[in-house]
């Protein structure tokens, strides 16, 4: 009913320069932020394992053009963002997390996953007012507390932070993040099994939340928020909606929401391309999202902190069209792509390819049926296409959720992005 | 892989018919040109399509709700004595007159005619968009995304931002070489929200090489079944679809489904007869005794003898979680999302009464009958959703819900089974 692909012309334009500046920039193997220059896509790694993660509030912009009121956790001084930074550690380390509260109303951090946790130095535990449970967690003082927690990451995989306080409020407003431990010596495994190697030039995260922008409405406005009156409007990976997941991470248009989703791999390939893209599933909303990335199967390889093994090291990985990815939990999975089948210009499809005016194109398809090369389109066709390359979607399919307030096509959802074997020319 | 040992089939009448359209094709194709040599095109044409769907919008049947809606049945039924819910969907119109294929408008069916493949065969899915009758303000493209299709290209994908779509009046063929068996799912994934609520959500399986009284390539009989059953899972919030037939726009963050179903009919109609095909002007003839069915034409009854492997293959299309309880009977839980549950020789398949399935997920569950108490023709068994509140009761127990019967007779009584979901 509605229209075909809810791109805005000023999206539209946005859309065509982060796709000529993604063939500028591919990664070059280094996913963190810094010397090399921010990345266009990819798991944008704050290293530690010491960090200040400062409390804010902010806004961030939606699909539908609204714009809503948040709260998140930024790194040191760093201007406000949702979420919160991806804390990268290696299995060993001792992690160190101080945090600054500039939000009027205290606030804490827990890390479900990680044992031992101590609070200032203290072993950390709920607090309590009396006999009354105030957190889960030690808290940080309303506007300017300090708490800093520490503990050992013991165990490799991908992990939830969030605040222990007001759950039912201070999470959906936005106070989370991840935390992802990378294996000692092999920061290119997901878990300590080479059966979990993956190109590292290729490591995803898919971070899914929720937003009530009512509940952002009470909060900006100072007023009360009954929970039982929670009702989520918009969905995002990595704190954007589709299509914003589809912009470079740190586009300049959405300066509160730095983490793009787009995940970009080329075909597997025996001995040119045998590694395969990580990709980290994480969620802090409150029901299940049935993901499910068109094109392959993932490879699920860990669950929460756990490499799929038996205890005599049997590999348990599963192959799966859909991921129920729980709240607060993590599926760690592995993905490729290839085309058994081979068709190409010289292998064609066999069917008839119908008169292009017989046909609506979408606006990442490139005109042909093939991998790197391009056909004709009807004239005045918008396309987003610059080489060929396959756009394959993954998206929640509780597909009321891929709205936005209304807007179709729209929230959790972003694309795999599959090049030509040698790249975009 | 090997590609040739897709091609085989061949018709001469499709043969003529795709000619004359390859020269349009070609001739209007320009650049293309380079992209597809001619001759290809003319060898693909040798190929008639094994199922012809067409998708257009049609009306189908739901009981009353509990408490009194504005939007169910909908004031606009053609029939309402007949006909509630106003919807989109697809038909099998395969070996139909263009003439009947026509006809077909304002017919469409849920949920959508249920279809198989063999593991290493091309099949050719021909969809044809007949429009929207009742909505001729609107000008919807239509696909077929075949749901789980391992290592798809997007040109047969069917989510028409990286592919294309099929307008009004006008067909395209997806071309499937399948290599993974297991049961799968497919919808038409235009402005997908409204149109998988709207209906166009079925159940598609591919049996594996090893035969078809199989589940997977097991190499132990471990999957092997007497008889089969597609439990495609699906639901419909009525709001929408008033929505729809009103021209109105519906608040997807308010979904709140009105009815869980199962095959497109709800508790007591799930057990209702199978249709009986189509008469001479291509319109579907209902099921014996249930002229409100008549474009809901899939029975979930699952009858069998007692002893007997049963297979039940689930889908959800719907958006919510289905909890899929079978009382009395365990389910063998060999398969998930088209993936057999074992890993080299570590075997994860379990044992179950209750299979949760999230939206987009499938499951491949075996029972085994068993024993006839002696008592009665058969012995009921009930397969439903125990999440209750999800689909509604107009009073007794049951009635509306998301729920069929299992009936288990004394060995040997039925026949061997000729067709799934008989």
């Amino acid at each position: 009913m509605q229209k075909h692909f809810h791109l805005q012309p000023q999206k539209m334009i946005a859309v065509f320069f982060v796709l000529a500046l993604m063939v500028s920039m591919i990664p070059s193997g280094n996913l963190t932020a810094g010397a090399q220059g921010p990345l266009t896509d990819g798991m944008v790694c704050t290293n530690g394992p010491s960090f200040t993660l400062t409390s804010k509030s902010g806004y961030i912009g939606t699909p539908d053009g609204n714009v809503v009121y948040m709260w998140g956790f930024s790194s040191g001084s760093d201007p406000y963002q949702y979420p919160g930074p991806v804390l990268c550690v290696t299995q060993g380390d001792t992690v160190t997390i101080v945090v600054h509260n500039t939000l009027n109303r205290k606030i804490s951090l827990i890390f479900p996953g990680q044992e031992n946790v101590l609070a200032d130095g203290q072993p950390d535990g709920p607090e309590f007012s009396g006999s009354n449970l105030v957190s889960l967690a030690r808290t940080a003082a309303a506007s300017g507390g300090t708490v800093t927690y520490s503990f050992v990451a013991q165990r490799p995989g991908t992990y939830i932070y969030q605040s222990g306080t007001e759950t039912d409020i201070q999470v959906p407003m936005g106070l989370f993040g991840a935390l992802v431990v990378r294996p000692a010596g092999h920061p290119d495994w997901m878990y300590d099994s080479a059966s979990t190697a993956f190109d590292p030039n290729r490591e995803y995260i898919t971070l899914l939340s929720e937003v009530d922008p009512a509940l952002s409405t009470a909060m900006e406005r100072n007023r009360t928020f009954k929970a039982r009156n929670y009702h989520p409007r918009y969905w995002f990976i990595n704190g954007r909606g589709l299509p914003d997941t589809l912009a470079p991470n740190f586009a300049s248009w959405l300066p509160s929401q730095p983490y793009g989703g787009l995940v970009r791999i080329t075909p597997y390939h025996p001995t040119l391309n045998p590694l395969p893209a990580a990709v980290r599933y994480l969620s802090v909303g409150s029901i299940d999202y049935p993901f499910h990335p068109h094109g392959n199967n993932v490879r699920v390889v860990g669950r929460d902190g756990n490499l799929l093994a038996s205890p005599t090291l049997d590999d348990l990985a599963y192959d799966k069209y859909s991921i129920p990815v729980g709240p607060g939990q993590a599926w760690d999975t592995l993905f490729t792509w290839q085309d058994p089948e081979a068709y190409s210009l010289d292998n064609p499809v066999p069917v008839t390819f119908p008169n292009i005016l017989d046909l609506f194109f979408g606006t990442f398809f490139s005109g042909s049926p093939y991998l790197g090369s391009q056909g004709a389109l009807p004239v005045g066709t918008t396309v987003q296409n610059q080489c060929g390359e396959f756009y394959h979607i993954a998206h929640n399919h509780a597909l009321y959720q891929l709205t936005s307030w209304g807007a179709v096509m729209t929230g959790m959802g972003t694309y795999t992005r599959i090049d030509p074997p040698t790249g975009c020319p | 892989m090997k590609p040739n040992q897709y091609f085989g089939r061949m018709s001469r009448r499709d043969f003529l018919k795709l000619a004359g359209g390859g020269l349009l094709a070609v001739s209007g194709m320009g650049l293309l040109r380079k992209a597809i040599s001619p001759d290809s095109i003319a060898f693909a044409q040798d190929e008639a399509p094994d199922k012809v769907f067409a998708a257009t919008d049609g009306w189908i049947y739901l009981p009353p709700l509990p408490t009194a809606s504005p939007y169910h049945p909908d004031d606009l039924s053609p029939d309402p004595s007949l006909f509630t819910t106003y919807m989109f969907g697809f038909r099998d119109v395969t070996g139909m007159t263009d003439d009947q294929i026509l006809n077909q408008k304002m017919k469409a069916q849920h949920t959508a005619p249920m279809f198989w493949m063999s593991e290493g065969q091309q099949f050719r899915l021909e969809l044809r968009n007949l429009g929207l009758q009742m909505r001729p303000d609107l000008t919807d493209a239509h696909t077929v995304h075949f749901h789980g299709f391992k290592n798809a290209i997007p040109f047969f994908d069917g989510e028409p931002s990286s592919s294309v779509s099929v307008p009004m009046n006008r067909s395209f063929t997806y071309i499937y070489r399948p290599h993974d068996p297991g049961t799968y799912m497919f919808h038409c994934h235009v402005e997908d929200v409204e149109h998988v609520q709207m209906g166009m959500t079925g159940l598609v399986f591919v049996r594996p090489s090893q035969g078809d009284h199989f589940v997977f390539n097991d190499g132990d009989g471990s999957t092997a079944f007497d008889r089969e059953f597609g439990m495609m899972l699906s639901e419909m919030w009525v709001d929408s679809h008033w929505a729809d037939s009103h021209i109105q726009l519906p608040e997807w963050s308010d979904y709140n489904p009105d009815f869980s179903m199962m095959n497109g009919r709800v508790y007591p109609d799930t057990i209702a007869p199978n249709g009986q095909g189509y008469d001479a002007n291509g319109d579907l003839i209902a099921p014996d005794g249930n002229p409100s069915l008549q474009y809901q034409p899939i029975s979930s009854l699952v009858n069998c003898n007692a002893g007997e492997k049963v297979l039940l293959r689930f889908a959800n299309l719907g958006f919510m979680q289905d909890s899929m309880t079978l009382e009395g009977i365990q389910m063998h839980v060999v398969g998930k999302d088209a993936t057999f549950l074992r890993n080299g020789s570590t075997d994860n398949s379990y044992l179950t009464n209750t299979i949760v399935i999230g939206a987009g997920e499938s499951f491949d569950a075996i029972f085994t009958a068993p024993a006839h108490s002696g008592v009665g023709a058969y012995d009921t068994y009930l397969l439903y959703n125990r999440n209750f509140s999800r689909s509604h009761s107009i009073g007794d127990f049951g009635a509306g819900k998301q729920m069929t019967e299992i009936r288990v007779h004394p060995a040997g009584t039925l026949p061997a089974q000729t067709e799934p979901n008989t």
